[in-house]
């Protein structure tokens, strides 16, 4: 499938590095979690030094392939970006998207002997594989357990329209080759089960379960999950035959869903069906843009009540809201207006409300959503143990997840070179 | 629907419409070329310098080169052009038809020769043809002809007195104007020479002899002709400071009229070059560069000012900047200081930089709150902060010893 977003050509690339100002001290580089000398890079686009201005990315940061392409610039780096008390923001994702679309990974690494103690990483997302990039770094050998495809929720369920399969995987190997000591295809599901072998433990899980949405009907034929599909679909497998259907959510995965069932079949009707407004949807605006784009349309304070159907779906009976009070997160929420009850046809039903964990690793404590405990340095309650990405945040970002496992590598070498293993 | 604009003027005898004037170079080199450029609105035109027949002008291409921003490409043009490919006797037919075709229009037409008969030869069959004003290169970068080879007549004291009076004998009552280089040693000894041989002006200044740069694959300078270049003459806004300083220099210390030739890419450098002395300006990377469409914005943009500021004619804003012209030495010693205009910082911290690694280190940085603080201990007032600042937030606070006016100095980008 073809990708949604160009690269910028290099007449792009030129008068948007032009407009950077530069600064001293960069705001854009404090507000990415992983810290990406963006001001740096930009001047080498300036010079032309494509090659230096990877390097600078790549030092930082190793998914970065990625990140040029879904990172959502607008709540990081752009939105401390000095130029907007001027005009508008730097483009800097699409600055950063060209200096990675023209460039190689720089193979130019000189590497620490792997002479300190083996981390079991338990998990190989963003925020597992960034952890074992920067233990390898220190010089310790990182061991991933990961059963899937290496490199997460973007390797395996984000649309190839927005983030090509090869890409992932490609930044993903290389982190493998160049930096991971072995590569374990088990399913880790206690603390047990990793022997003495290891010195410490990062625990980089994700949440591979979904939520449930709890109303009459759910278990009809044509209710589906949408990360089974955005999985399916990006493994390249045809999706269920349906000509109608509704996605229940307001998230990135809900928005991403709808999009990526429009665009493998521009005669289906794909519909995303909310509780709140536009302006409490959780998506990314690129993406509900790209969405709106492909023909994906919007069904908004619509509270779903019950799907309707003999055995297969027929429709979904939802009640129509009003926006009324704050809600803990500031968004505002919906209030059911009564006797307001209509029924959206549909022959298929997509749920997106949200992603759970799955209740592995007992001995770590975890919150009430079943989220890991970590302490200022990502230390589970257990001693050695520490945890990082979704697991700990809940679904968040590539860049999050890529700060967490910076962060956690540097305090497991904290930890060890203080304790047991120096 | 708006008044016509008036910004007619008298030069050396002639009535010019406007002082936009297309310099000898390209634009005026074909003869439906430079007529689109008179009826664009251009308020007169210098033929491309031309020689008399049987001259052989041996032209190389591709003959343009140019250097930039990665954004802004053309910054600098040069060339490794010559003079005309076309002789007097194809110039005269089209001085001419262009005279009878734009009878309002100042028609000139540039020459070059070697002997003082080339040149006068050239100059009777011109005045013949019915030209308004004489213009002679004696400095085109890529050599001159006669004299002393592979150097610029204008480089000569001597030769450019006599070639002046030679070409000014010629001319009897038809305006000469000699146009120099500024690659010279004193520019002042030139314009001596120039108003003792008898010319009525001088065009100042021409192309500056430079080196456009080198292909750092194949170390091929540019403009390139299969891997070998040449020395070009350099032209567009990176020569305005040179031409600036030339035209001031000259009209400081001579009597004598200036047309201003060499970097002006719009109406406000047009009145910067005639505020330091020129009676009006010559372009050619401009209209090579946009068009000749561009010179609706250079009549406009100069008529608003002119009348935004009480001017009731181009000439009253020759050589206003003169008088303020000093030397180091003569200026005053104001204590000066950097001052933040707070609401307008943007907090980039480019001020602090420039002060802490190539000022005076006079500048704290508050990086809670990304603004700058002066240290007036420390400050010398250098203007380097103000140089920098993208959004013009620093100004330069003077004061004069003992005395109780302080002054901000002025300066917009």
């Amino acid at each position: 499938m073809e990708e949604i977003e160009k690269t910028f050509s290099k007449e792009q690339a030129a008068i948007e590095a032009e407009r950077c100002l530069y600064c001293y001290d960069a705001p854009c580089e404090t507000a990415c979690p992983a810290h990406v000398p963006i001001a740096e890079f930009i001047q080498s686009i300036r010079t032309d030094n494509l090659k230096g201005a990877r390097e600078i990315i790549q030092e930082a940061h190793p998914l970065i392939e990625t990140c040029g392409r879904i990172c959502p610039e607008e709540s990081f780096c752009q939105s401390a970006c000095t130029r907007i008390k001027m005009d508008t923001p730097i483009k800097i994702r699409e600055l950063h998207r060209y200096i990675t679309d023209n460039t190689d990974p720089s193979e130019n690494l000189e590497l620490v002997p792997a002479t300190r103690g083996k981390i079991a990483i338990v998990g190989g997302g963003p925020a597992g594989l960034t952890c074992a990039r920067e233990l390898r770094r220190f010089g310790y050998q990182p061991v991933v357990f990961e059963k899937k495809q290496l490199g997460g929720v973007p390797a395996n369920e984000i649309s190839a329209t927005r983030l090509p399969e090869e890409i992932e995987k490609k930044e993903a190997r290389f982190v493998h080759h160049n930096f991971v000591s072995e590569i374990k295809d088990t399913t880790i599901k206690s603390l047990e089960e990793l022997d003495k072998e290891y010195s410490a433990i990062f625990i980089s899980t994700g949440l591979p379960g979904e939520l449930n949405l709890d109303i009459p009907g759910s278990n009809l034929d044509g209710v589906y999950y949408s990360r089974e599909l955005l999985k399916r679909a990006k493994s390249g497998a045809k999706l269920p035959h349906f000509k109608r259907v509704g996605v229940i959510g307001g998230g990135n995965v809900a928005v991403e869903v709808a999009s990526v069932l429009k665009i493998e079949d521009p005669l289906r009707d794909v519909e995303v069906i909310y509780r709140r407004g536009t302006k409490e949807l959780k998506a990314f605006k690129k993406e509900i843009e790209e969405a709106i784009e492909v023909g994906v349309t919007f069904q908004l304070l619509a509270i779903p009540k019950k799907i309707e159907g003999d055995k297969r779906v027929e429709g979904l009976v939802v009640t129509r809201a009003y926006l009324g009070e704050k809600d803990p997160s500031g968004r505002r929420n919906p209030v059911p207006i009564p006797n307001s009850d209509f029924v959206i046809p549909l022959d298929a039903v997509v749920i997106a409300i949200g992603q759970k964990a799955d209740v592995y690793f007992p001995k770590v404590e975890r919150d009430a959503k079943g989220l890991v405990k970590v302490s200022d340095g990502l230390m589970t309650n257990v001693k050695g143990v520490f945890a990082g990405g979704d697991i700990v945040r809940g679904a968040s970002t590539v860049v999050e997840c890529v700060a967490d496992g910076k962060k956690a590598a540097q305090n497991i070498a904290k930890y060890l070179e203080g304790g047991k293993n120096v | 629907m708006y008044k016509k604009i008036d910004l007619s003027m008298e030069f050396l005898g002639i009535c010019l419409e406007n002082p936009f004037i297309l310099s000898a170079a390209p634009p005026t080199d074909e003869f439906d070329i430079a007529y689109n450029g008179l009826k664009a609105g251009w308020g007169g035109i210098i033929l491309k310098t031309t020689s008399v027949e049987g001259n052989s002008v041996p032209l190389k291409y591709p003959m343009m080169s140019s250097f930039g921003s990665m954004s802004r490409k053309v910054i600098g043009l040069g060339n490794i052009d010559l003079i005309s490919g076309y002789q007097i006797d194809e110039i005269e037919k089209r001085v001419k038809t262009l005279k009878e075709v734009f009878p309002e229009k100042m028609i000139g037409a540039s020459i070059m020769g070697t002997k003082k008969e080339d040149w006068q030869t050239l100059v009777w069959r011109l005045k013949k043809a019915g030209v308004d004003l004489i213009e002679c290169s004696f400095s085109c970068p890529q050599g001159s002809m006669g004299e002393e080879a592979g150097r610029m007549l204008a480089q000569s004291i001597e030769a450019t007195e006599k070639v002046a009076r030679w070409v000014k004998e010629a001319a009897e009552d038809t305006p000469v104007l000699i146009k120099i280089t500024p690659q010279v040693t004193d520019i002042v000894e030139v314009a001596k020479a120039v108003k003792r041989g008898g010319a009525d002006g001088i065009t100042a200044s021409n192309t500056i002899p430079s080196l456009l740069g080198i292909d750092i694959n194949t170390f091929e300078p540019y403009p390139s002709l299969f891997g070998k270049g040449a020395y070009s003459g350099l032209s567009g806004p990176a020569i305005k400071p040179i031409t600036l300083r030339t035209i001031a220099e000259i009209a400081k210390n001579v009597d004598i009229t200036i047309s201003g030739n060499g970097g002006a890419f719009n109406w406000r450098d047009a009145v910067e070059f005639m505020a330091v002395g020129a009676s009006n300006v010559q372009f050619c990377t401009l209209p090579m560069h946009y068009g000749f469409r561009t010179i609706e914005d250079l009549k406009r943009g100069f008529a608003h000012y002119l009348s935004d500021m009480g001017f009731n004619s181009p000439l009253d804003i020759v050589g206003k900047a003169l008088p303020n012209i000093k030397s180091q030495d003569e200026l005053p010693s104001p204590k000066t200081l950097a001052e933040l205009v707070e609401e307008k910082c943007v907090g980039c911290g480019l001020c602090y930089l420039a002060c802490f690694d190539g000022g005076h280190m006079a500048i704290d940085w508050d990086s809670e709150k990304r603004v700058p603080h002066f240290d007036e201990e420390k400050c010398v007032g250098c203007a380097m902060c103000m140089q920098i600042c993208p959004v013009d937030a620093i100004k330069m606070k003077e004061k004069i010893e003992g005395s109780n006016s302080v002054y901000y100095f002025v300066e917009k980008r």
